[in-house]
């Protein structure tokens, strides 16, 4: 979004109609707006009314322009402050999945779909917000069965990539014995190359690398690995297309976590180190370069580079992410150096973990590192 | 299904935190206030308009 929307230069017309924020989650200075506006997903964007400071409006994930424009066009609090109709129906369940509780976002959501008249312009927001909401709350099949129904809805239009990609991980997760699982993956398989293959759907490349991910979430899942690898190989040749079209060293680095991923599918870590050395250059004081770079020389088994790529990104990382960093620096110095210094770093990593505010603690990262202690014992 | 949601989302967000930087992020043609929530919803009530907030992280 920063790379790619809210750089152009056609919504700047609505720059005078809204007060903006921008809030970097990772900072301790916003555990305070994290505790008041629950993030679960990077990135959610609200519209919140400055009256009584509740969401009007909630969106996760991404938008190209299109949704970006429409989200911002009429008057986002009207539907609230009115307080009656369908609308207003969307912007009390948008509260709702404002405060983070899914199961009650959920509820409202499809009791908002019950009432919608055909054709309501709200639809597609509507079921992907439901789905979103379903897929963080354990409801698989019900979750398959809103996808299958809106994907013929959603035709032709940005959302049915969404409604593909969590209808094929909702199937995978539906349990061995449910008597619908294959078909239901074969399905949503279907739908997601149907999505890929339509290069006219205004689909930001981006969400289009999270449908590759979701299809490799099938193949592992059929234990394929053959056409995992084929997947993969098409994932990065896709990544690196879209790359080599950015404008700006930004816009190109926005693919660099995802084509790291695709280079590791397929076994070839080392094609990730030019471009992650690029942005190293062109961005020196991010710390995601030289983290990925340690990732990238772990796969490769190049120890001393993984351990001074991972030194410099632990000198620029703060906030919860930092927690990753040393995750992956814990695995490198075990298996490097010898388990002693990885059992110091993790000992380092939970004091730093149960150092963050609260908003931007985890009790379960807390956990798996309590975990992981453990074993070093 | 956590694990899609991240692949789907941590890409989106990925905005270089390059202070410094030789190479500057691209410029917003919006004017987004930074860090500073008090200081947003004062303004947003001043001028009666809504506030539109992105949460977002440098990774």
């Amino acid at each position: 979004m920063k790379a790619f929307v809210f750089t152009d230069p056609s919504i700047a017309r609505h720059a005078g109609r809204f007060v903006w924020l921008e809030i970097d989650t990772e900072k301790a200075k916003n555990a305070t707006f994290r505790r008041q506006f629950p993030v679960q997903a990077l990135p959610t964007f609200f519209i919140v009314d400055p009256l009584d400071e509740q969401v009007a409006i909630r969106w996760v994930g991404g938008m190209n322009l299109g949704q970006l424009d429409r989200l911002l066009t009429g008057d986002p609090l009207a539907a609230k402050r009115r307080g009656r109709g369908i609308d207003a129906r969307l912007a009390h369940a948008d509260s709702v999945y404002g405060t983070g509780d899914n199961a009650a976002a959920a509820t409202a959501y499809q009791a908002v779909l019950d009432e919608a008249p055909e054709n309501w312009p709200g639809y597609a927001r509507t079921v992907e917000a439901l789905l979103y909401a379903l897929s963080q709350t354990d409801a698989p099949e019900k979750c398959v069965a809103i996808a299958a129904q809106a994907l013929p809805r959603l035709k032709g239009q940005p959302a049915s990539g969404s409604a593909a990609a969590y209808g094929l991980d909702c199937a995978i997760s539906l349990p061995a014995t449910h008597p619908d699982r294959g078909r239901r993956i074969t399905e949503f398989e279907l739908a997601a190359r149907e999505v890929l293959a339509d290069t006219t759907l205004e689909i930001a490349a981006d969400d289009r690398s999270g449908l590759y991910i979701a299809l490799l979430g099938a193949r592992s899942d059929a234990r394929d690995s053959i056409g995992s690898r084929a997947l993969a190989r098409e994932w990065a040749s896709f990544l690196e297309r879209e790359a080599a079209r950015a404008r700006t060293p930004d816009q190109r680095a926005v693919f660099d976590p995802h084509r790291l991923s695709a280079y590791l599918e397929i076994g070839e870590p080392e094609r990730a180190i030019p471009m992650l050395e690029q942005t190293q250059r062109d961005f020196p004081a991010d710390y995601n370069p030289p983290a990925r770079l340690a990732v990238a020389y772990q796969g490769l088994k190049r120890w001393p580079e993984a351990l001074a790529a991972s030194d410099s990104a632990m000198a620029r990382a703060y906030g919860p992410r930092k927690l990753r960093i040393y995750d992956v620096r814990i695995d490198i110095q075990a298996a490097a150096l010898d388990s002693t210094v990885a059992k110091r770093t993790l000992e380092e990593a939970i004091q730093y973990a149960e150092a963050l505010p609260a908003g931007q603690r985890s009790e379960s990262t807390i956990a798996s590192f309590r975990k992981k202690l453990a074993r070093f014992r | 299904m956590k694990n899609l949601l991240f692949g789907i989302l941590s890409l989106i967000a990925l905005a270089p935190a390059a202070a410094g930087a030789p190479s500057a992020p691209a410029k917003s043609v919006l004017p987004f206030i930074s860090d500073d929530y008090t200081k947003a919803l004062a303004q947003a009530r001043a001028r009666k308009l809504p506030l539109f907030i992105e949460a977002w992280a440098p990774w």
